[in-house]
């Protein structure tokens, strides 16, 4: 039963964990501009991060040891000095972002100014950061996350022509308006929302954390089965109330604020209130995994004593690190930045660093002296590979569209 | 190198050691391999075409120059004698503990200056938040 | 004395090398892409005062969605109030985008007053929607004559700005 209980917590964590601020505000960017019409990335960024994150579970759960200490070992110095620089940096605006999607939300839950809320909000996740027991943080976040199924409900609400949506999705037939560069950036960008670094930072440090060992494989496989698909569920939902709500009405979501009307149209004040909810408690959430994460990183890399199960005082740089994080990203965002903006550029960059963080994971995952038994079958290397390209295209492909439709415009 | 059997292992210190995590007893990370001190037979200088044997590691700031070249003088390095060390397996084990090493001196000034002075810097979070 | 013990990396450094030369390309290309000219081609100058009104239909459709959700209590006050200062935010944009042109010729030159006119309109419902919510909330505004009486009102003055936005953009070549 208690296993029982601890597969569906893991699972609660991903979905929760898996909306974040760059999945809410793109995934609603691109239903009300391209309609259903790049629902196929969403499958595709849940296929591979389903994958990644598995792969970097197993290696963490088999070896003991987190991502980052890996690409240290298998890279070298500089190569994975370069990585740390780019992923640091890259994770680094994604938790200005998520901050920023904090306080974004708590404005629309209350009338006062975001720039008010910042501080606050970065304070709250430092608390959280410094006193809270890890699986108490992930399950609470997760759970409250999970609150974002109201996307899913509104969608039922609205009685779309589900006909309509599934002829956008398949095959996929962009709106004539755009032009075929936007349609291909955002696929990029979504593609990088889906499969963000961070996440597989944080689960392979996570497993440590919770002590995995070679037994708890198959909770890795549940969690990430599971997991990953609902959270690739509910961001389909987001782009669909905006592909049936604001795409007809010729509206371009630029805030989280036009992220929420679907929902209200819907369900009215009930059910945004719930919404808005899980909005925060996401945010809040990927706050959290990415300030971890930017410790993680450093940590490992430079050898350092990580970990929330230790005390602070035993874990002294990493958590100096990520306070650290914490005051930039507030820095950053206390210049009156759009949140809005720095996740769309997050997400871009994101879809660069991928390659990054990838190659090194599916090298040591097929390396036997860490994974003994347990190394990739046939069938998950040749995903794998298959993943490698697309991974990598993703990132070649990024900058150049960007430039091209000038983020998208 | 003899491991905890007594068997003789070969290691290759290039893939087996440089870069790997070094670990106290307790499994708490200690510092990155950054590079090896090699001795000649009887603790002196390294002749090339002779035998020589580990030192110590070094951690910390020797990073900077493994990435872009240069040395450090000797007496700058931070050390751990290579008597301390316990078992080569994917991480370095110590048999010392890492508030006994010099070598740690960075972390423990950040825990003793900086985060245990912040309140609940020494609360163990696995003790019931 | 101490050797040094060389370490070469197991994976590609020529690879690495070229990959950090492209993103330092990348970043350069990027930065010079910032550098846009603010004298343009006809075509482009029209497609900019189209991609302005684009916004500004965007902002009015999602301030007409609010009004709506407010006045059958589907949205709170302060949601609701987000939304429109958003979206007056949205107008501002789009403003600023078509006072910073310089239209290369005539025809673009009265595309573009057209089209400041139309985002005008739109901005004037928008604020008028802003204080229609506040008055709404009990604010002191109610009893203002600026203040539209109804949702009815406020839809409608939303409406006629829309059509003018909607003309202005049918003239600039279209969506």
């Amino acid at each position: 039963m208690k296993k029982l209980l601890a597969a569906a917590l893991g699972i609660l964590t991903a979905v929760g964990g898996f909306v974040d601020i760059g999945d809410l505000v793109t995934n609603a960017v691109v239903g009300s501009r391209f309609g259903m019409s790049l629902a196929w990335v969403v499958v595709l960024g849940v296929v591979g991060i389903v994958l990644f994150a598995s792969m970097a579970g197993r290696v963490a759960a088999v070896s003991g040891r987190a991502t980052f200490e890996i690409v240290r070992e298998r890279l070298g110095p500089r190569a994975a000095g370069a990585n740390l620089l780019a992923s640091f940096a890259i994770n680094l605006l994604t938790l200005t972002a998520e901050v920023g999607g904090i306080a974004l939300a708590l404005h629309l839950a209350s009338s006062v100014e975001p720039r008010l809320w910042i501080p606050v909000a970065a304070l709250a996740v430092w608390l959280v950061l410094w006193r809270v027991k890890f699986q108490v943080m992930e399950n609470v976040a997760g759970l409250m996350g999970l609150l974002l199924v109201g996307f899913a409900i509104a969608l039922f609400q609205l009685g779309p022509d589900w006909g309509e949506l599934l002829r956008q999705a398949v095959p996929p037939s962009p709106p004539g308006a755009e032009h075929p560069a936007s349609y291909w950036y955002y696929a990029v960008a979504l593609f990088g929302a889906a499969m963000t670094p961070y996440e597989v930072f944080f689960f392979s440090s996570g497993a440590v954390e919770e002590r995995w060992t070679a037994k708890d494989l198959g909770t890795n496989r549940v969690n990430v089965l599971l997991g990953f698909p609902l959270g690739g569920l509910l961001s389909l939902s987001i782009a669909a109330c905006a592909a049936v709500v604001l795409l007809p009405a010729g509206i371009e979501v630029s805030s989280l604020s036009q992220v929420v009307l679907p929902v209200a149209q819907a369900g009215g004040v009930l059910l945004l209130a719930v919404v808005i909810l899980g909005i925060v408690a996401a945010t809040f959430g990927a706050a959290l995994e990415t300030a971890l994460s930017s410790g993680y990183t450093l940590a490992q890399y430079l050898g350092w004593s990580w970990g929330k199960f230790r005390r602070p005082a035993r874990a002294a740089r990493f958590h100096l690190t990520m306070i650290v994080a914490l005051l930039l990203a507030v820095g950053i965002l206390m210049t009156s930045v759009d949140p809005v903006a720095v996740t769309e550029m997050s997400v871009v960059f994101s879809a660069v660093a991928l390659p990054l963080t990838y190659v090194p994971i599916l090298v040591v995952a097929n390396d036997p002296e860490y994974m003994g038994e347990h190394v990739n079958g046939r069938v998950v290397n040749a995903l794998g590979t298959v993943y490698l390209v697309i991974v990598v295209v993703a990132a070649v492909a990024a900058i150049p569209l960007m430039i091209a439709t000038g983020a998208g415009s | 190198m003899t491991d905890r059997r007594g068997e003789r292992r070969l290691v290759d210190a290039r893939l087996h050691l440089l870069s790997r995590q070094v670990l106290d007893p307790d499994g708490e990370p200690v510092g990155a391999v950054d590079d090896l001190a090699l001795a000649g037979p009887d603790g002196g200088e390294v002749e090339a075409g002779r035998e020589a044997h580990v030192d110590a590691i070094l951690v910390g700031p020797v990073l900077a120059t493994r990435l872009f070249g240069g040395r450090v003088p000797d007496s700058r390095l931070p050390r751990i004698a290579w008597d301390d060390v316990g078992h080569v397996g994917t991480a370095v084990e110590l048999t010392v503990p890492s508030d006994r090493l010099d070598a740690v001196w960075v972390e423990r000034w950040v825990r003793d200056r900086l985060i245990a002075r912040i309140p609940g810097g020494r609360h163990d979070p696995e003790a019931g938040a | 004395m101490r050797a040094r013990a060389r370490r070469a990396d197991h994976r590609d450094v020529t690879r690495q090398t070229g990959r950090r030369r492209a993103a330092a390309l990348a970043v350069v290309a990027l930065a010079l892409a910032g550098c846009v000219p603010s004298r343009q081609e006809p075509g482009q100058a029209t497609a900019a005062v189209a991609d302005a009104l684009a916004e500004a239909t965007s902002a009015g459709e999602t301030t007409r969605i609010a009004v709506g959700l407010l006045d059958d209590g589907r949205i709170t006050g302060p949601v609701a109030d987000t939304v429109l200062l958003d979206q007056l935010r949205v107008l501002d944009d789009a403003e600023s985008a078509l006072t910073t042109l310089v239209p290369p010729d005539a025809a673009s030159s009265a595309r573009r007053t057209t089209g400041l006119d139309a985002v005008g309109d739109v901005s004037d419902a928008v604020v008028a929607a802003r204080a229609w919510a506040a008055a709404r909330s009990g604010g002191d505004l109610a009893g203002d004559d600026s203040v539209p009486a109804s949702a009815d009102d406020l839809l409608a003055e939303l409406t006629t700005a829309l059509d003018a936005t909607d003309a202005a953009l049918a003239e600039a070549g279209g969506p």
